[in-house]
């Protein structure tokens, strides 16, 4: 019979899905105490996914030179997930990397919503350290910090702050502000304006405009901006919102007319693609630049990067080779794999920044502490794209909210 | 206050052109996707997808001519002629053996489709921001209602009506567009005249299938090219199809405008609400208008 | 008769699987056990969808926001009222089944696609709204860590509540399923002019399915909250919404437990493959095109027909 022919191939596909699925319950990974494991969640599918990949290669990167040396007689060694951007598949990632595969320490995700849940009922609830590597909202480590929440990537209070602070010594005084309409854009603008007041009261705010997340086209909102004449702008946009943005900057030929601070604006990423096209004159703020500052360190982590991956690394895998020192130190120190002593020992603790230098995990907050740098796009001979000039260096602790300002966010 | 209004006005004519302009790339867009629901009765759910390869289609052939602005205008033609190739093997291949099923069924194969060509641009792209550089007489803007309008979105908004009168003159006056037309209103008939319905339904799915190539192409200098450009078209693209009448291709371009049009409105009046002014003006329509604007095939 | 015999079998294959249901968190590992307890959550949704789609033939194609509206009445009233948990028990259901109300009415005067449209774009509304609305429901962040009573905290108790709410709601679905309210639904199904020729109010018995369906989903989205205790914009998103329709069409949508089928092959699908490759989703594609060739009633359609060879029973 013909039903029951196909049905036999149907039956006999779905056994070996079953077969699979068995195999895996009955087959737990097999246990080696001796390393120490890292769950990495993080978004590999969509438009977040390069940013994903950089700040995995950047860990890897880091993870060579570590095992060679070993960390308590055994390495570091990972398993990544990837959550598709969905806050419900992140918690399923989490809680299987947790439960089923037992790992020491949990790394991920560029979705501040599904950071903020595996952080709050993950991360807290089953007593593991989390590190969030790429995600910017300053909650995670602010107002709903706890003890098992970790953050090596710059925040939206860091950047805003680091946006102020460079636009204070900016001789512009109405300011239009614009961006994606949800948490980040906003969580952005608020520090920004809200530092920038605070060091030159004079500035004043002519008008705002939100567009929605992905909004392919912008040059309704900029024609708009343009006729309100302001003397700059704070936009706030990110990933690839932000190649839009700098399209219709260059389009509507507003990027020659009226400055404009866009966070991570000078980031690589969104730049290299844009070509000669990228627009000249844009501000932008960003924790981690290849080509700055040109210290033998950062030239040599560059180096390594490029021969392995083919590309410069960018912001996300800066923060993941972070990421993966604080985690071989922080075991080091702590002198047993054991999550509470590895927390302990991570408070405070200092380790080499791939540029030179130190980063440091503030025992307050569990943030970590590095310089971020203001610049302005500019086209130059060395680069086929336009890159940061002009780069002014801001300290961390110039950039990040005080440990009183988070107490207080936190109402302690 | 006269120069207020001015500014006013001003604004107004400028996100008038743009939402046109942005309606035309979702009118060849809708345009296809009307098509094969109009012949093939199917909700092809993986058009966005086949949008988002034109797309990086148009980008590939760009890089290969390097800087040449021939580059461009070469891909405006090679990238939707290659998403057709593709869809011309997944229908012969796959999909040419479901006609018979029930909608949901269909529906469920264009969702699968759907799934794997999402991964199969990541496997063969990667997961790169990517851009497309419009050629030089396309780039910068020119000053129309006293502000700059991007000279890119004015040649969409030639383009928009080209592709129209096109598609028109096609459907009507050419012998498979008019068979294509009478399959799509009673497809037994056509088969009893001994028309080959089977190859009138793959033609409908590709040329369906080239739009969606052609609006990736046409978007792709405005935009990044990125993954996940498939989920931010698709739905809009069903919405408009629908308010203007499932198959109609004119209901195609009512519904473009009106979806771009309140698009850009929506972020003159109340920026803070922009998102939902599209889903809005659907609900109105449709309660006014239950089998959408234009006469559906459906 | 093989009827006959099968009604015998049935009662007592399902207190065996309940049974077995009910001891296997002494047995297995505690993630296997999480991961059961999402796939009852999600049985429960796509079972409801299933009331309108599979049996009552409505192209419901964003019940998502049903669900979604469950967990967030239940999460608003747990972090912003003092009221006790099972009034906010109460509340998420009957939300969820008060917004299948107002947008069925809207709804219910289209067909096919065109209600599927008008239901996602009222749906993207809501969802639109959850996602700009900081103040009130946390915003595209969502609501994460919300505190529940010690009765429904932990792995174990939260299995056991959703095991138990899981049996309850199923047997009411089945009532449902077999009631004469059910089999005209079918019928309108099947053909809605002669049902409407007979006298039957071919619409009034559609919205009443929509409410009941919503009303279910209402509790798979209070149970996402015991399950998850997050709540988050994405469960309004039409993506889910279309993944529910999947895990129907899967399972078998003409038959009443397809959809618990659908839904236990998609949630183990997406949790063991993604441990395997980033690429999940291309094998879920593959896997759902032979399954639409080979299986075209779904898996449990198949099931059924091997079960009972001729007897093609309502």
């Amino acid at each position: 019979m013909k039903v029951n022919k196909s049905g036999f191939w149907g039956i006999a596909v779905l056994g070996i899905c079953a077969v699979a699925a068995v195999s895996t319950v009955l087959m737990p990974p097999a246990a080696q105490a001796r390393n120490i494991k890292v769950g990495i969640i993080d978004c590999y599918s969509g438009p977040p996914a390069v940013y994903g990949k950089d700040a995995l290669n950047g860990f890897k990167l880091a993870l060579e030179s570590i095992n060679k040396e070993g960390i308590l007689g055994g390495k570091i060694e990972f398993t990544t997930r990837d959550t598709k951007f969905k806050v419900d598949i992140a918690l399923n990632m989490a809680k299987e990397l947790v439960l089923r595969e037992n790992v020491d320490v949990l790394v991920g995700t560029i979705n501040s919503a599904a950071s903020l849940a595996v952080s709050k009922t993950i991360a807290k609830e089953q007593k593991v350290p989390f590190i969030v590597w790429i995600a910017k909202d300053e909650k995670i480590t602010g107002a709903q910090g706890h003890r098992y929440v970790f953050s090596t990537s710059e925040n939206t209070a860091m950047a805003g702050k680091a946006g102020g602070v460079g636009l204070a010594k900016k001789p512009y005084r109405k300011y239009w502000i614009a961006g994606d309409d949800y948490a980040y854009g906003h969580a952005i603008a608020d520090a920004a304006w809200r530092n920038l007041k605070a060091l030159k009261p004079e500035v004043e705010k002519i008008g705002e405009s939100w567009w929605k997340v992905g909004e392919p086209d912008l040059v309704p909102y900029f024609t708009s901006i343009m006729g309100a004449k302001p003397d700059a702008v704070i936009f706030c946009t990110g990933g690839a919102s932000m190649t839009n943005a700098l399209k219709a900057l260059k389009a509507t030929g507003m990027a020659g007319k009226i400055p404009s601070w866009i966070h991570t604006a000078i980031d690589h990423a969104v730049l290299k693609p844009l070509g000669a096209e990228g627009p000249e004159g844009v501000m932008g703020t960003i924790q981690y630049l290849f080509y700055y500052p040109e210290t033998p360190e950062n030239n040599a982590f560059v180096e390594r990067f490029q021969k392995a991956y083919g590309n410069p690394p960018g912001f996300p895998a800066f923060n993941a080779y972070l990421t993966a020192q604080f985690i071989a130190d922080g075991f080091r120190k702590a002198g047993a794999i054991d999550r509470e002593k590895f927390i302990d020992a991570l408070e405070g603790l200092k380790v080499k920044s791939p540029v030179g230098g130190t980063a440091e995990m503030r025992a307050c907050d569990h943030q970590a502490v590095y310089p971020m740098y203001f610049g302005v796009t500019k086209k130059v001979p060395q680069y086929d794209f336009v890159i940061a000039t002009d780069i002014l260096t801001l300290t961390g602790n110039e950039v990040l909210p005080t440990c009183d300002e988070i107490q207080k966010a936190r109402g302690q | 206050m006269e120069a207020d209004q001015a500014v006013f006005l001003s604004a107004v004519g400028n996100h008038f052109l743009v939402g046109i302009s942005r309606a035309m790339i979702l009118f060849v867009v809708s345009a296809g996707l009307s098509f094969i629901l109009g012949v093939l009765r199917v909700p092809n759910v993986a058009h966005g997808s086949l949008y988002m390869i034109g797309a990086f289609f148009a980008h590939s052939v760009t890089t290969v001519f390097g800087g040449n602005p021939l580059g461009f205008w070469l891909a405006l033609l090679l990238a939707p002629l290659m998403v057709a190739a593709v869809s011309l093997v997944a229908e012969r291949a796959l999909f040419c053996h479901l006609y018979e099923r029930e909608h949901l069924m269909l529906l469920l194969f264009t969702f699968a489709l759907m799934l794997i060509l999402g991964d199969l641009v990541k496997l063969v792209w990667g997961a790169d921001y990517r851009s497309v550089t419009a050629p030089k007489i396309l780039q910068g803007s020119l000053t129309l209602f006293s502000s700059p309008i991007p000279k890119y979105n004015l040649f969409l908004l030639a383009v928009g009506p080209v592709i129209a009168v096109a598609l028109y003159l096609f459907s009507n006056k050419t012998r498979i567009g008019k068979i294509a037309r009478a399959a799509a209103l009673d497809r037994e008939m056509v088969s009893a005249i001994g028309i080959n319905v089977s190859w009138v339904f793959s033609f409908a799915f590709v040329l369906g299938c080239f739009l969606a190539g052609l609006g990736g192409a046409l978007v792709a200098p405005t935009v990044s090219v990125t993954l996940g450009m498939d989920h931010d078209i698709i739905i809009e693209a069903f919405l408009i199809v629908t308010i203007g009448g499932l198959g109609n291709m004119w209901g195609a371009m009512a519904g473009s405008l009106i979806f771009g049009i309140t698009q850009s409105f929506g972020v003159l009046i109340l920026p803070q609400f922009a998102i939902v002014f599209p889903y809005l003006a659907v609900v109105i329509v449709l309660l006014l208008k239950p089998k959408g604007l234009l006469k559906s095939v459906w | 008769m093989p009827v006959a015999s099968r009604k015998r079998i049935l009662p007592v294959f399902n207190v065996l699987l309940l049974g077995l249901l009910t001891v296997i968190p002494s047995i297995l590992p505690l993630f296997y056990i999480y991961i059961f307890s999402v796939i009852f959550v999600t049985a429960i949704l796509a079972m409801s969808l299933n009331m309108v789609v599979g049996h009552g033939g409505l192209y419901q194609f964003h019940h998502g926001v049903f669900y979604g509206i469950g967990a967030y009445t239940l999460a608003l009233m747990l972090t912003k009222t003092e009221l006790p948990i099972w009034a906010g028990f109460l509340a998420g259901p009957f939300c969820a089944a008060f917004a299948g109300l107002i947008i069925g009415l809207f709804c219910i005067r289209l067909n096919r696609l065109y209600f599927a449209m008008l239901q996602i774009s009222l749906g993207s509304l809501v969802w639109a709204v959850t996602f700009r609305w900081y103040k009130f429901t946390g915003g595209d962040d969502g609501i994460h860590g919300i505190s529940l009573p010690d009765a429904l905290l932990g792995i174990h108790r939260a299995y056991y509540v959703i095991l138990a709410v899981m049996a309850v709601c199923l047997i009411l679905m089945y009532r449902i399923y077999k009631s004469p309210f059910g089999i005209t639904l079918r019928a309108i199904r099947d053909n809605p002019e002669r049902c409407a020729a007979i006298g039957i109010n071919v619409r009034m018995h559609q919205l009443f399915a929509i409410v009941l369906a919503t009303f279910f989903a209402g509790v798979a989205g209070v149970l996402f909250v015991v399950v998850e205790r997050s709540v988050f914009p994405d469960l309004m998103f039409w993506v889910l919404s279309l993944e529910i329709m999947i895990m129907c069409l899967l399972g078998g949508w003409f038959t009443f437990a397809g959809p618990i089928l659908g839904a236990a092959i998609m949630v183990s699908l997406r949790t063991f493959a993604g441990v395997y490759t980033e690429y999940w989703t291309l094998i879920l594609g593959v896997l759902l095109i032979l399954l639409i060739f080979f299986l075209p009633e779904g898996v449990m359609g198949y099931l059924m027909k091997k079960i009972q060879p001729r007897k093609a029973d309502s």
